[in-house]
């Protein structure tokens, strides 16, 4: 399907203009051109590139390989999580079991361009207030209902209301759909409620959002973990009633053992069941609960095809594997060793400021990572962000680190330490250790206090000193806002600082991408002057699959999409 | 003698209903209330719980009763049966009880099955000539064996057995049904030790009952070595490692919590350390409950196997 | 042993008896192996020399033990292992090892010279050096191991002589709060109480507590129920000494002997719980290297042969600490038995 020009976004002309001129480079076109509601395979066109091949026009799927074959089971080593409620789902791999099964209104490609799923266009008005969603025709659900706009409009409503404790409310089009009460909880928590006109129903398949302050990100909103699309009639846990568009449905879940799908033939009405999204080829997706440290001697042994992750620390061992393909993607996944701003000693920026001279980036990431990964500065926009603006690499700077101690009292050196979790692994540990070593040369005494993931999970925004991962975002500005504007949710630096939230909601609102990357600039520069963290790099996500699974691609966000995925 | 049970089974009683208020107790706290409010409400985390929703929770709960009272009704939950639901799985726990029980249970039958007959058998053969070479070669190895611990059996395991020899699979979460290749692992790692252990013990019974007086004289008087040993010394030899192989049922509850974490078999020690780490509150006290039945059951069948075997005893 | 109690006899009017010179050397080991462990950051620059006069003892130590128990082979050689350790974990600081914590070289193997530093056991996947790591590995083992079953004996021997010297209700009520614990199976009574206290050294002795000091009290009632008819024992009554004077004084020395049998066996089972808990992710946390930590992070990444130097060496390690306990404890047993 091509977008018709009526249904086209007013700066998409600006922008082709800036594509020809030379003032915005292919990959930013094609990413402002499909969140502006341009099918990505046009967008493609018009940059005049070759774009990755996919299923069909305007499928968000890639391209059938011509020697896939039909049937087989594919078993994946990933945590066994229980299915409860999508909404509210704690981790990435419920949502993976539950995706062969529940789908989103767009989809996250692993090339971080975003494409339509359930919705089969959108268009923003000019000020980025004002959405139409057009929901698309002929999606079947699995008990003979089609997909209405109607459904569509009860699960956003859903996703923004803040009784339902969502982590979608950290998503800002849906925190968009909600206004400020004027009243507090007895935390001091401002409280919010659902705009009453937020979500529109226009007609049978299209609905618009009317939100209170402009987003440019409502398509990547709509893709991430937790948006995973309900019937209405849903009742927790999903486990026992699953009500899905997917092509599986669920036959069997034990927690903490296995997740078992199968492909959907008929609907529960006796209809057979037409899949919207063309051809899938496995008979059976089964997940086995197998832990980050497991997975991979699983896979060696044969018991599972495919694991969720490998960690770097296994990349050695399984290059010597036979038969097995290792596969890998650039994200934005990071860890932020970030200090709060209203704790001593980090309340003083030199000491902020003296610790981060003292790191160094490069040689962290070379250390944990060798040659994967890519260095990052401080500032927690990453190269992969289609409006990030690069600032100049971090330089180390012992001497004038050393200098701000002593300015800042600590000439005879400062303790300091640091909290970490290894909830994505023990490189987390790796990256503290390493900046141990490398601010010790300026006279800082750094402990590293790994704590169990469970009890981290529970101070890891207390801590004064702590290392956070941060997920991967398609977009840069969404871990901003969620992190670093004031009093945002999961503020963690307690960082505040009116010249940045003004800055960052300019970036936000502002689609010319010449002047937005400007304006990031602006936004990233305020951010690495606060000295908030070290943060050394953007890692590589690695997984591993046999060689007899084709297609099966790793993800920057780690979800797995197995539509197209067939075995050998 | 009957005096003697009814005496351990009051006492048996006792202990069990001092757990279960120990239990009890230390999970009535509010910080553990609230998880289950979350998990019951649905919320995403004990932050977005109202306080309002909270108390009226409690209220339906019947939590806002007394100490006692709860303690009454929970335990009388407990009596009939009714454990809970798993707030990490969704599912009662008695279910998973069950589930995780059987499959430890066939763990533990292939242990018992092997460790009897092997442990005895060597045990004796090196208790019946002190410092012979057979005895020493015997406990050298059984003294070695007690001393790795499980951890590193099992990691030795894997290395030459899975990846080294590749006779057996790494894990043995069993996902295509059970398999016995699969068990081999985790048995073996159990094995070890347990054998090590018990012919430790058994050939120090038998040597102690080869140096005592009446098998002195019985070798005096010229009665056949074979018959003195198998007819005489045997007898009394056993009593104590049959008493010790029931005691082992509660060794082995604590072993299997980190043979099964290794090698991920779905079993109760596995259940109970996930349920650990999580918080699953009701799965822990349930899970602790079956334990300790277990534990005092085998402790009260060892006592009273004690009494029923020792000839001098059951006169008494 | 009984040689051991009768030197002590005979040298009861100089002026230290052996018992009490091995209590001092003990003492000058374990109080700065402790506080070099436990309160490292409050020694401040006194942390490097502390350890200094714990390896003259150590060795005083050994020498003691082989020539008191010269004359039996397995004791010797278990004290030999045990000691050789306890020489590893006062001599360490100042020995030449690269930095345990350090990441220097990925995956070198054994034997590799990389960088101008030789690996001699080779390094880990984060590159630190493992025979650094098992040498320094050994020190938190050593220390949070004795130092939780000291706290256990205490704990245990104390409410052993309630009950055995004491009886009627105090006997009742010690023996009851002992089955009561008795009657969980160990990893589950760990398990429930560090996830209850949370995760630290200082929760595993009391966990070790737990688990050990009801079978030390057991042990120490019934010797104390057959000592309490003694001769000496009336004796002191009669010259009106206190209860505790004659629980501590009298009757204690007469029951050591199988009570260091058992400590010895009892060292063995808290090393293996240690370890055990560390691997389980509830014991000692990282960074700072110990045997069950070392196993925990090699088990996901040793799956070849020729990486399986990082699962051997620390299993080797612990095994061989844990085998001199039980030799020690299988020797004393056989010459107290032969006497």
């Amino acid at each position: 399907m091509n977008v018709d020009n009526d249904r086209e976004h007013p700066l998409i002309p600006e922008a082709r203009e800036q594509l020809t001129h030379g003032l915005m480079d292919r990959r930013e076109f094609i990413r402002l051109a499909t969140l502006l509601g341009v099918a990505a395979s046009s967008a493609y066109a018009i940059a005049g590139v070759t774009g990755p091949a996919m299923a069909g026009d305007n499928l968000p799927f890639p391209a059938v390989d011509p020697k896939a074959k039909r049937g087989g089971k594919l078993r994946i080593g990933q945590t066994v999580g229980r299915m409860h409620d999508p909404a509210t789902y704690a981790w990435n791999e419920m949502s993976n079991q539950t995706r062969p099964m529940l789908e989103y209104l767009t989809m996250v490609g692993p090339d971080n361009v975003v494409r339509p799923m359930l919705v089969d266009w959108w268009k923003p008005s000019a000020d980025l207030k004002t959405w139409i969603l057009h929901v698309r025709p002929g999606v079947m659900w699995h008990n003979g209902d089609e997909l209405t706009a109607d459904h569509v409009a009860w699960n956003i409503r859903r996703w923004a209301d803040p009784a339902l404790g969502s982590s979608n409310l950290g998503l800002s089009t849906f925190v968009a759909l909600t206004e400020l009460t004027g009243a507090k909880d007895a935390k001091g928590k401002a409280l919010r409620r659902q705009l009453p006109n937020g979500v529109e129903v226009l007609d049978r398949h299209t609905l618009r959002l009317n939100l209170s302050q402009p987003v440019l990100s409502v398509a990547e909103d709509c893709g991430e973990y937790c948006t995973l699309v309900l019937h209405p009639s849903f009742v927790a846990p999903l486990s026992k009633h699953p009500i899905g568009t997917g092509p599986y449905t669920l036959a069997e879940l034990r927690v903490g053992e296995r997740c078992i799908l199968k492909r959907i033939t008929h609907m529960t009405n006796g209809q057979p069941f037409h899949y919207w999204g063309g051809e899938v080829f496995l008979d059976e997706i089964h997940f086995y609960n197998y832990t980050l440290e497991n997975a991979t001697a699983a896979l060696a042994s044969g018991s599972v095809d495919a694991t969720y992750e490998l960690t770097v620390e296994q990349l050695e061992l399984a290059q010597s594997l036979p038969g097995v393909q290792i596969l890998s993607v650039p994200t934005a996944q990071t860890l932020c060793c970030r200090m709060q701003v209203d704790v001593k000693p980090f309340d003083d920026i030199r000491v902020r400021r003296a610790i981060v001279k003292a790191a160094d980036n490069a040689a962290i990431k070379q250390l944990v990572f060798g040659d994967h990964g890519q260095v990052a500065n401080n500032c927690h926009v990453a190269p992969i962000h289609p409006e990030c603006f690069p600032l100049p690499p971090v330089v180390r700077d012992v001497a004038g680190a050393k200098r701000l101690l002593k300015e800042a009292g600590y000439a005879h050196g400062l303790d300091v330490t640091i909290s970490v979790g290894n909830n994505d692994g023990p490189w987390q540990q790796a990256v503290c250790e390493a900046l141990r070593d490398q601010v010790k040369e300026a006279g800082i005494n750094l402990s590293v206090d790994v704590m169990p993931e469970q009890r981290f999970w529970e101070v890891w925004n207390k801590v004064p000193f702590g290392a956070t991962s941060w997920a991967h975002r398609p977009l840069g500005t969404m871990a901003l806002a969620q992190a670093y504007r004031s009093g945002a949710s999961w503020n963690e630096t307690h960082y505040s600082d009116p010249a940045f939230d003004q800055a960052l909601s300019e970036a936000e609102a502002s689609i010319n991408v010449a002047e937005r990357k400007i304006k990031m600039q602006k936004v990233e520069q305020i951010l690495q002057d606060a000295a908030l963290m070290v943060q050394p790099f953007w890692r590589p996500v690695f997984s591993l699959a046999s060689s007899r699974v084709h297609g099966y691609q790793p993800h920057p966000a780690r979800q797995i999409q197995l539509n197209k995925v067939w075995m050998s | 003698m009957r005096h003697l049970v009814i005496r351990r089974v009051i006492q048996t009683l006792l202990i069990m209903l001092t757990v279960s208020a120990l239990l009890f107790a230390v999970f009535d706290s509010d910080q553990f209330r609230k998880k289950i409010a979350v998990a019951e409400l649905g919320n995403f985390g004990a932050a977005t719980l109202s306080d309002s929703d909270y108390q009226a929770w409690i209220v339906s709960k019947g939590l806002d009763q007394s100490f006692p009272a709860r303690y009454v009704t929970w335990l009388n939950h407990v009596v009939h049966g009714d454990l809970g639901v798993s707030i990490e799985k969704d599912v009662a726990v008695s279910t998973l009880l069950k589930e995780s029980l059987s499959s430890t249970a066939v763990l533990a039958f292939y242990v018992f099955l092997i460790m009897i007959p092997v442990s005895l058998m060597l045990g004796v053969l090196a208790g019946m000539k002190e410092g012979s070479i057979l005895d020493r070669v015997i406990s050298v190895i059984a003294v070695f064996t007690t001393s790795i611990p499980q951890i590193a059996t099992a990691a030795l395991l894997t290395v030459v057995l899975a990846l080294g020899l590749r006779w057996v699979p790494t894990k043995s979460a069993m996902i295509d049904g059970f398999s016995f290749r699969e068990l081999l692992l985790p048995l073996l790692t159990i094995l070890i030790y347990e054998i090590g252990y018990l012919v430790r013990m058994t050939r120090s019974a038998m040597a102690d009952v080869m140096s005592s007086q009446y098998i002195r004289t019985a070798l005096l008087k010229g009665l056949p070595y074979r018959q003195v040993v198998l007819k005489h010394a045997l007898r009394n030899a056993l009593v104590v490692p049959v008493t010790l192989i029931l005691l082992e049922l509660t060794g082995l509850l604590s072993q299997v919590v980190v043979v099964e974490v290794f090698f991920q078999y779905h079993g109760f020690g596995r259940m109970l350390f996930d349920a650990a780490n999580f918080g699953d509150i009701q799965v822990i006290q349930a899970a602790t409950l079956v334990a300790v039945c277990v534990a005092v059951a085998s402790q009260l069948l060892s006592d009273i196997a004690y009494v029923l075997l020792n000839p001098r005893l059951r006169v008494a | 042993m009984n040689a051991l109690i009768q030197q002590t006899r005979e040298h009861r009017r100089s002026w230290m008896t052996p018992a009490q010179l091995i209590g001092a050397l003990l003492l000058i080991v374990w109080v700065p192996l402790m506080a070099y462990v436990m309160f490292h950051q409050a020694l401040g620059i006194a942390a490097p020399y502390v350890l200094l006069p714990s390896v003259p003892a150590v060795l005083a130590l050994y020498v003691m033990a082989i020539y008191h128990w010269r004359e039996s082979w397995v004791a010797v050689l278990g004290v030999t292992l045990v000691c050789f350790w306890l020489l590893v974990a006062v001599t360490v600081p100042y020995l030449p090892l690269l930095d345990p914590n350090k990441p220097l070289v990925p995956l070198a193997l054994p034997g590799a010279l990389k960088h101008g530093m030789s690996f001699m056991l080779g390094s880990d996947m984060r590159g630190r050096d493992v025979l650094s790591r098992t040498l320094w590995g050994c020190q938190r083992v050593l220390v949070w191991g004795i130092t939780a079953t000291s706290v256990a004996y205490v704990v245990g021997v104390g409410l052993g002589l309630i009950g055995g010297y004491l009886s009627g209700w105090w006997d009742e009520a010690v023996t009851f709060v002992g089955n009561v614990l008795l009657s969980f199976p160990v990893m589950v009574l760990f398990i429930l109480v560090l996830n209850v206290l949370g995760q630290s050294g200082f929760n595993i002795i009391i966990a070790v507590t737990f688990s050990s000091a009801p079978i030390i009290m057991r042990i120490v009632r019934g010797l104390a129920m057959q000592e309490k008819s003694r001769d000496y024992i009336q004796a002191a009554q009669t010259r009106g000494e206190s209860a505790l004077w004659i629980m501590v004084m009298e009757l204690l020395p007469n029951i050591r002997g199988p009570l260091i049998v058992d400590a010895c066996l009892r060292l063995g089972y808290t090393t293996v719980a240690i370890t055990t808990l560390t691997f389980l992710g509830l014991g000692l946390q990282p960074p700072d290297p110990d045997w069950g930590l070392m196993i925990k992070e090699a088990a996901p990444v040793a799956l070849l042969w020729k990486y399986s130097y990082m699962l051997l060496v620390p299993s080797l390690a612990v095994t061989s600490l844990i085998l001199g306990f039980n030799l020690t404890a299988d020797g004393l047993r056989e010459m107290s038995q032969r006497d």
